[in-house]
């Protein structure tokens, strides 16, 4: 029994504009704990972008619910 | 001995009493005084280390014990493998600070173990996150072939010392491409093997779902002799799989007949400069592979492993971030940091993509054994050129490097690196890529274009 893909049927993601990647970069610097210097933010926030456009693409992929994680941890 | 003088010829030499192993070493030290201020490939050089092994080696050879099959050979390493009493600086100011290493890593072991013997460490791009050759902290590696181009990276010390006729063999590490971009840029031969398949016991890590150890040299039986000896169970790495030694030197004259051989088509086809794809072409035309394949959702495997190498990295360096953030290489930091920010749950989803990718893939290779992909979309860039121009749009040069070699270490497979000059211009590389667990095909393959005269790499003048 395979679960039916899901993507159609998915509220759209917009893509992730600077003020919403500066938000997010704001956010999570004092809950991961890293002092970051003002001079780095836009760097910082181009590279979230990049990658939030390359998960993207990865998740707008359909895998079926049976598809496993690469990594397999052997007790 | 001569700077173009193979690790075969070198050890061949060393075991018929042509050479002595000191005679091989104080000739590799002399190139590297000699050549290596302007490449800036070595980041230590180990001669009194050196020396001693050497002597070692002659002595036993004078009292009658077998010389090892690559007696005499100097070789160097990415400075992310463990050398005795270093500090593994793994390209960073941080990792200076380190204890010094307390023993050799493990592939460093087994190639003196063969009789090899270390004469360095190499220039690399701050902890492997890099397709360029620049770092902050020791400076650019130099292309040998032109020194105002990159190395390509991370290994960029590792293509520099062998392109530059410093060493016959080098090792370096390959995540995305780190080992197979060098060797495009500074036209040598390089093998990454199947995940897996040799030990990382000893070296730094970058992204632990992806890291791969391997040779650089500048012939097909080098990388092979490099590699049988690497080959082998090792307990101190457990994502090593169990595999047992598969020797592939025996095997090269085998060449490529019955070979089923095919070119990557659609994705590996476009988003480079025609003489990339010219390359292919060529190799192709001289093994006589005329069937195309098309590998599937190569671009969402790319895209997968930005994500995972961006996560795991982040994850890794977490708390040299928070503590140390300054000292990092600027372009290498900047992306760390983003790295924390990624959600769990897109991490969860590129390793399950990565599942039903390598079931396409592994697919494939039921209907043929070897496939031939560009290395690079492009030859060597200057030394700080932040843009690269493909199909005429203006793309940012450092991530797109590599837009041809991760969709292949994402699954693993092995890849030998075939230099393939086209024109006058700098060199480039071919993928030779097989199955998990043939890199026999693949090395045999490379050596097919080698005897073709297809594939080369002479030390750069």
């Amino acid at each position: 029994m395979t679960t039916p893909p899901l993507a159609p049927a998915l509220p759209p993601a917009l893509p992730l504009d600077d003020a919403s990647a500066g938000a997010i970069v704001d956010a999570m610097m004092p809950l991961v704990g890293i002092p970051m210097a003002p001079e780095w933010r836009e760097t910082v926030i181009a590279s979230v972008k990049a990658t939030a456009a390359a998960a993207r693409l990865v998740l707008d992929f359909p895998l079926d619910d049976t598809v496993e994680p690469a990594p397999v941890f052997r007790a | 001995m001569s700077n173009q003088s193979t690790a075969a010829g070198i050890a061949a030499a060393v075991a018929a009493g042509r050479l002595t192993a000191a005679e091989a070493i104080e000739a590799a030290l002399a190139r590297i005084a000699a050549i290596d201020p302007g490449v800036n490939a070595f980041t230590d050089v180990t001669a009194e280390r050196a020396r001693a092994r050497a002597a070692t080696i002659d002595a036993d050879r004078a009292a009658g014990r077998a010389p090892g099959p690559l007696a005499g050979v100097p070789f160097a390493v990415k400075n992310l493998f463990d050398v005795e009493g270093i500090p593994t600086r793994a390209g960073s100011k941080i990792n200076r600070d380190r204890e010094p290493a307390a023993r050799d890593g493990a592939l460093v072991r087994r190639l003196e173990a063969a009789g090899a013997i270390l004469v360095g460490a190499l220039n690399m791009g701050e902890y492997a996150y890099d397709f360029t050759g620049e770092n902050a902290h020791d400076g650019p590696s130099r292309n040998p072939h032109d020194r105002d181009r990159m190395t390509g990276g991370s290994s960029g010390g590792s293509g520099a010392a062998v392109a530059a006729g410093l060493v016959p063999l080098a090792l370096g590490s390959d995540t995305n491409g780190s080992i197979r971009v060098p060797s495009a840029f500074c036209g040598t031969f390089g093998l990454k093997p199947t995940f897996g398949r040799l030990s990382r016991a000893g070296s730094f890590p970058f992204v632990a779902s992806f890291d791969h150890l391997g040779p650089l040299a500048r012939s097909v039986a080098d990388l092979s002799l490099a590699y049988d000896a690497m080959q082998g169970a090792d307990p101190d790495d457990p994502w090593q799989a169990p595999r047992p030694v598969e020797p592939v030197t025996a095997a090269l004259a085998q060449g490529a007949t019955g070979l089923r051989i095919a070119v990557a088509g659609g994705y590996f086809a476009r988003g480079g400069e025609p003489d990339c794809f010219a390359a292919v072409q060529r190799a192709a035309e001289a093994l006589g592979a005329t069937r195309a394949i098309e590998i599937p959702e190569a671009a969402r495997a790319r895209a997968a492993a930005f994500v995972i190498t961006a996560s795991e990295a982040a994850g890794l360096h977490l708390d040299r971030l928070r503590a140390r953030p300054g000292d990092y290489d600027p372009a290498v930091r900047d992306r760390l940091i983003a790295g924390t920010t990624i959600p769990a749950a897109w991490v969860h989803r590129a390793q399950r993509f990565r599942s039903w990718y390598r079931t396409r893939v592994l697919a494939l290779f039921e209907e043929v054994d070897v496939v031939l992909a560009p290395c690079t979309p492009c030859r060597a860039l200057r030394i700080g050129q932040a843009t690269m121009e493909i199909d005429g749009v203006t793309v940012p040069a450092r991530p797109n490097i590599g837009v041809f070699t991760q969709p292949i270490s994402f699954v693993g497979l092995p890849v030998v690196a075939v230099p393939v000059r086209v024109g006058d211009g700098l060199p480039l590389a071919v993928q030779v890529i097989a199955a998990p667990w043939r890199e026999d095909l693949a090395l045999r393959v490379a050596g097919t274009l080698e005897a073709a005269g297809v594939g080369a790499a002479p030390v750069a003048e």
